[in-house]
């Protein structure tokens, strides 16, 4: 039998950290087909207005949700078999602080803000994280939430 | 190159759409970079095999990559990328390949806050069969023209 998830609210799950590679960037910008100049030089972000080079906004959520998912565990932390079971993402709020710039390295400090079941078709849980992406100086640069749908 | 014309804060009003944009058709090959980005292989975004197992028409394309057409909706448009300040985000259906994802949005609020000016908007996004994809809400910042 399934714990009760709601025992887990409150629970701060583990800190991660990430570094906006050139590498991931590189991969991303043709991809999203993201031109603008201020996120391929320094010269361009320069021209726009930021101290020096940019990621486009659009890959904030990719630093929260590689962030998050490597702060938990799927069984450990939610009580859920990711093999055998199924969950999807909910709902996200992002909340900019600030420019991210390329090169920077992020730390993700997340906890477990609420745990509710709903009903749809079938009955799942919704377990919201909240989070703030940290930059090496320690301030805030990001901060959200983000609900995991978990079916029962 | 975004073509649409770039407003200003005075220009803005409530109710007010804010021009569509429409991206695609969306391709496979570009889940394999959005895989390694995100450190996940799952199959179902890259495998068609499992993903017609698990009753999909096709592969997935990966949450992250639909919300990218939805930002950009919204950052190619403003002055600057980022004068986005926040979004809220809900996942409402699958994108395939092929797809073509057109977005939109609507203004709900213009205010200012700690002086800043600021638009709050409503903005969605469908697929080539108008099932709405993603739909949520944004907020963001634009230059004021009264002030050169």
């Amino acid at each position: 039998m399934t714990p009760d998830r709601k025992t887990i609210i409150g629970k701060v799950l583990r800190e991660v950290q990430y570094r906006i590679s050139e590498d991931d960037i590189k991969d991303y910008l043709p991809v999203a087909e993201e031109d603008h100049p201020a996120f391929a030089t320094d010269a361009g972000a320069k021209a726009a207005g930021y101290a020096r080079r940019v990621i486009p906004p659009s890959y904030a959520p990719y630093i929260s949700i590689i962030g998050l998912l490597r702060a938990f565990d799927w069984k450990e932390d939610f009580y859920f078999d990711y093999a055998t079971g199924t969950a999807m993402f909910g709902e996200q709020e992002l909340e900019y602080l600030r420019p991210i710039h390329v090169g920077e390295t992020l730390t993700v400090h997340s906890a477990v803000s609420d745990v509710y079941e709903k009903q749809g078709k079938r009955p799942f849980d919704v377990i919201q994280v909240k989070f703030i992406v940290s930059d090496e100086h320690g301030a805030p640069a990001i901060r959200g939430a983000q609900s995991y749908i978990i079916f029962k | 190159m975004d073509t649409r014309t770039k407003m200003y804060f005075d220009e803005m009003q409530e109710g007010m759409a804010i021009p569509s944009a429409t991206y695609g058709p969306m391709d496979r090959y570009k889940y394999i970079p959005i895989a390694i980005i995100l450190r996940d292989t799952n199959p179902l975004h890259l495998d068609r095999g499992y993903a017609h197992e698990r009753g999909m028409p096709d592969v997935v394309q990966q949450g992250p990559l639909n919300e990218t057409f939805l930002y950009r909706f919204l950052t190619d448009w403003l002055h600057r990328p980022w004068d986005l300040r926040k979004t809220k985000l809900r996942f409402a259906a699958n994108v395939f390949p092929g797809d073509l994802l057109t977005c939109g949005g609507t203004v709900t609020r213009k205010y200012r806050e700690n002086g800043e000016p600021r638009i709050d908007c409503q903005i969605w996004q469908q697929n080539q069969k108008g099932e709405k994809i993603l739909t949520g809400e944004a907020t963001f910042t634009l230059p004021e023209k009264t002030k050169g």
